[in-house]
């Protein structure tokens, strides 16, 4: 029962990537209708699915997903061509097998809307099927035409079998022969060849491999999907190729370069096998002594394949083989395993910071040295762990062709989605909870943001509205902006509207800046959308949106121009787990700013201690530097030390001052969570353990500073 | 006479905040620690202590006396952290109570604890899960999960945006 799970949660994983390749390809395919590779890889993904729904017992969604591959396979072989309806019904398709998927893991019934959409796709998928058979007997028509005047097409009526099992065949349970001999249950084997090419000598052979490979012409009524099934359980590793009667003689030859074997040799077995006439081979044989060339080049020259043909067959072969060494480089790994892992790190980074502590009081050359050795492996190590936990955030972005492509169809909009940085890598738990928010804000732009093409083409813009996307690293953090050029936020729309609901006065809309007024859409209750559509207006708002990247320790803002455009840029932290901290004092308490924030630092000079009580800023330089006093903020009783010094952090591009008692210098510092007690705590987003074994506060400048405006405006209020 | 819930023999542990003995249901207690350093949130009401690295988890610590409205729990030698296991919104969550002493794990049968008095411990009646005899004595067994239950703690929550409500 566990095992099945198992298998389950497999195929889950497995499903969900594969049904995002589907729509990659689908969409790819679009504006690259006859593109081979993509329609093979969506055949594949598609098959890959039934085939393994089949395995773990989802017997709707893979008979539902028959249907899909029955359609593929018809495009794959070049008898239907893809245009915008059949794409927009196999995305749809894409669609109803993922909710398959859902609810029949879920034990539940295929029921109401679910079923009657399942329906009507397959209807359509049918009448997609049907259409193409007519277009199939005109093919066929022309074929023979073509075929007449050449010998391009051989005139065997047999099939021909090339089977190379993989060498672990037996080992995984199958037994060859036994495949052999269910093949003369349904038809008849006209001719078998065994090789033994890739036999090794005997001192290397291990004799629970399978290293035989077979060639067969084969008769049979049935069809190619019968035989193709006779081979379902060993088609990922084995090779398996089945050439139908009358195949022109190009396949066969595509066949004999993609076999490892001698070219000739599998020549020769064609013949005897009766695929290949004598006089065919006659002519490539002499060919070849004449010119010592490949058997495909002879062909080539022959003009029996056309020099295309061998050379896609060669380049697809290179491109399988790189795609399969890719494959073999990357590992699936459960995230749980990484988690503990960078745990673990952590702790290591703490331990080591003791260690590097004791060296340091002992005064040990020596052990200063190792000491600190150790701590650049250490270093190293966090930064491996951290890198593992790496995507690349196009897998979010990905997504959004679909979605944009959605709304277009929808709305009547025309959008063009660009991304930019894709390969920007972010920590993976970012990726998965960043795709929610912004899900909304690609929805808000496409939705609200960009206009009709008519509304556009009035202002003199390109009816074609540009959705961006971009992202890339930006001190420590990455920055991802979602650009539209659009219509941009209306700012007295969102003054009227925070007026109607109370959250401001008219005095105080008099000081905001523009891009305080903007920031307003990301409080609760806003909604400038003047009407609900199917795509936004619902569901979570902008003021989830800041909450959910604020969860993150991000910030996120808004910029716009009327008529121009909105941009909305994210800044998240690269990692959730570590942060490069600077560890100072105040009292007899430490707390850690992150580091990236830190600006500099100077002294406290006398002369403003002194007027402390008067106000809170400094000449930093010619510029006003506002400072805060985390001793008054933090309510802490210990006396005034004698020296005190300003860290300057920059903020959302203005600097603060925090006077803090001591600066200690820079620390790793592992975030833990101050759990459920303390999760509404305001100014201190988390903790971590110093080399000492005590616990320091991690500051949260951010609010610290939205904290300290409060009660600046509660001390002028009451003035 | 019994107290609802308590049907078989159950071992506490007892301890002293001040000079009155209390009592844990002692599968609630994970360990007992030595009074440690604490650091303290800033912004949260005094009876929260701070918190503390607990092999590398970050435990919050509660001064069980000043929540009871008793003076603050000063370091001595027998100073103790009980790291206790309650639910708090239905999540199970690990933080440290202050004791003065940590004092024996006693075994009570259920005909041993009598329902708690409504007035006279100077406590809320539903930190009590019931008063234990021994002796000639009564020990206060706590229901420590009303205790730190999510009202209770609420008070922190009470510190956002403003100075808290506990400042001197």
């Amino acid at each position: 029962m566990e095992e099945v799970d198992l298998i389950r949660q497999v195929f889950l994983t497995e499903s969900v990537e594969h049904l995002q390749n589907i729509e990659d390809c689908l969409l790819a395919m679009e504006t690259n209708p006859d593109d081979t590779d993509t329609i093979n890889a969506l055949f594949r993904a598609a098959h890959t699915i039934k085939g393994s729904s089949g395995i773990v017992g989802l017997e709707i969604v893979e008979k539902f997903t028959h249907n899909v591959e029955s359609l593929l396979d018809k495009v794959r072989r070049g008898e239907l061509r893809i245009n915008a309806d059949i794409t927009e019904v196999l995305l749809k398709c894409r669609d109803h097998i993922a909710s398959l998927i859902e609810i029949e893991t879920d034990g539940r019934l295929l029921e109401g809307e679910l079923k009657a959409t399942g329906e009507a796709l397959k209807s359509e998928l049918l009448k997609l099927l049907g259409a193409k058979q007519e277009e199939d007997k005109k093919i066929e028509a022309s074929a023979v035409v073509e075929a007449a005047p050449s010998y391009n097409a051989s005139e065997t009526s047999n099939w021909h079998l090339s089977l190379r099992f993989s060498q672990n065949v037996l080992q995984d349970g199958m037994d060859p022969i036994s495949f052999i001999n269910y093949l003369s249950r349904i038809g008849e084997i006209v001719y078998l060849a065994t090789l033994t090419d890739t036999m090794p000598s005997l001192e290397e052979m291990n004799p629970e491999n399978c290293y035989l490979g077979f060639e067969l012409e084969f008769k049979t009524d049935f069809d190619k999907k019968t035989i193709d099934d006779v081979f379902e359980f060993v088609r990922e590793d084995s090779q398996i190729r089945i050439l139908p009667p009358h195949s022109s003689v190009s396949s066969y030859v595509e066949l004999i370069r993609s076999l490892p074997e001698d070219p000739l040799r599998l020549g020769e077995l064609l013949v005897k096998g009766g695929a290949l006439t004598q006089s065919e081979l006659d002519a490539a044989l002499q060919e070849q002594d004449e010119s010592k060339g490949r058997l495909g080049e002879i062909l080539v020259k022959d003009s029996v394949v056309h020099p295309e043909v061998v050379e896609a067959a060669v380049e697809k072969q290179k491109r399988a083989r790189e795609v399969k060494s890719l494959e073999s480089q990357t590992i699936r790994v459960d995230i749980n395993k990484l988690d503990q892992l960078v745990n673990m790190v952590g702790e290591l980074v703490i331990t080591g910071a003791n260690i590097n502590q004791q060296a340091q009081r002992l005064q040990d050359g020596s052990l200063l040295e190792s000491a600190s050795a150790m701590s650049r492996l250490v270093e190293a190590i966090r930064e491996r762990s951290m890198q593992v936990r790496m995507v690349p955030i196009n897998e979010v972005f990905t997504r959004f062709n679909r979605v944009v492509r959605d709304i277009c169809h929808d709305s009547g909009k025309e959008i063009e989605l660009v991304i930019n940085g894709g390969d920007t890598e972010v920590d993976k738990t970012v990726v998965e909870k960043i795709s929610d928010p912004l899900m909304h804000l690609v929805r808000n732009a496409a939705d609200h943001g960009l206009e009709m093409p008519e509304a556009r083409a009035a202002k003199g813009k390109r009816a074609k509205g540009v959705l961006k996307l971009n992202a890339f690293h930006d001190a420590g953090c990455i920055v991802i902006e979602v650009v539209d050029d659009g219509a941009g936020l209306n700012k007295e729309k969102i003054i009227k509207k925070a007026l109607e609901r109370g959250m401001l006065n008219q005095s105080q809309i008099q000081t905001m800046t523009d891009g305080e007024i903007y920031r307003l859409i990301f409080e609760a209750g806003l909604s400038t959308a003047e009407q609900i559509t199917k795509l936004s207006g619902r569901g979570v708002g902008m003021d989830v949106v800041r909450k959910n990247i604020e969860a993150l320790r991000g910030t996120v803002e808004v910029s716009s121009q009327e008529n121009q455009g909105t941009t909305v840029s994210i800044r998240l932290p690269l990692t959730l787990a570590i942060i490069d901290g600077f560890l100072v004092g105040i009292g007899d308490s430490s707390f850690v700013i992150p580091l990236d924030m830190v600006v500099e630092c100077v002294e406290l000079s006398e002369a403003y201690r002194e007027s402390k009580d008067r106000r809170s800023y400094i000449n930093l330089r010619g510029e006003v530097l506002p400072y805060l006093r985390l001793k008054d903020l933090f309510e802490e009783s210990s006396e005034v030390s004698k020296y005190e010094n300003i860290v300057v952090v920059k903020y959302l591009g203005f600097k603060v001052g925090l006077v803090v008692d001591n600066l200690f210098g820079e620390v790793q510092a592992v975030i833990k969570s101050l759990g459920r007690l303390y999760k509404d705590i305001e100014g201190v987003s988390g903790a971590t353990i110093l080399g000492d074994g005590t616990v320091a506060l991690i500051l949260d400048i951010p609010r610290l500073v939205s904290i300290a405006e409060k009660m600046e405006h509660l001390v002028t209020d009451s003035q | 006479m019994s107290v609802a819930g308590v049907t078989e023999t159950t071992q506490y542990l007892t301890f002293k905040l001040d000079d009155e003995v209390f009592a844990l249901d002692i599968a609630k207690v994970r360990e007992v620690l030595d009074f440690t350093t604490v650091t303290k949130v800033p912004r949260t009401p005094d009876f929260m202590r701070g918190v503390i690295n607990l092999r590398g988890s970050v435990v919050p610590v509660v001064d069980m006396k000043l929540k009871f409205g008793m003076s603050t729990t000063q370091k001595t030698v027998n100073t103790c952290i009980i790291i206790v296991e309650v639910v708090v919104e239905g999540e199970s969550a690990i933080l440290g109570a202050l004791a003065d002493s940590v004092q024996e794990v006693i075994d009570l049968e259920p005909n041993q604890i009598e329902p708690s008095p409504k007035i006279g411990t100077r406590l809320k009646t539903e930190f009590i899960k019931g008063m234990g005899k021994r002796d000639n004595n009564f020990i206060i067994i706590l229901d420590i999960n009303k205790v730190f239950s999510a009202d209770e703690l609420s008070l922190v929550q009470g510190a956002n945006g403003l100075p808290a409500a506990s400042d001197q």
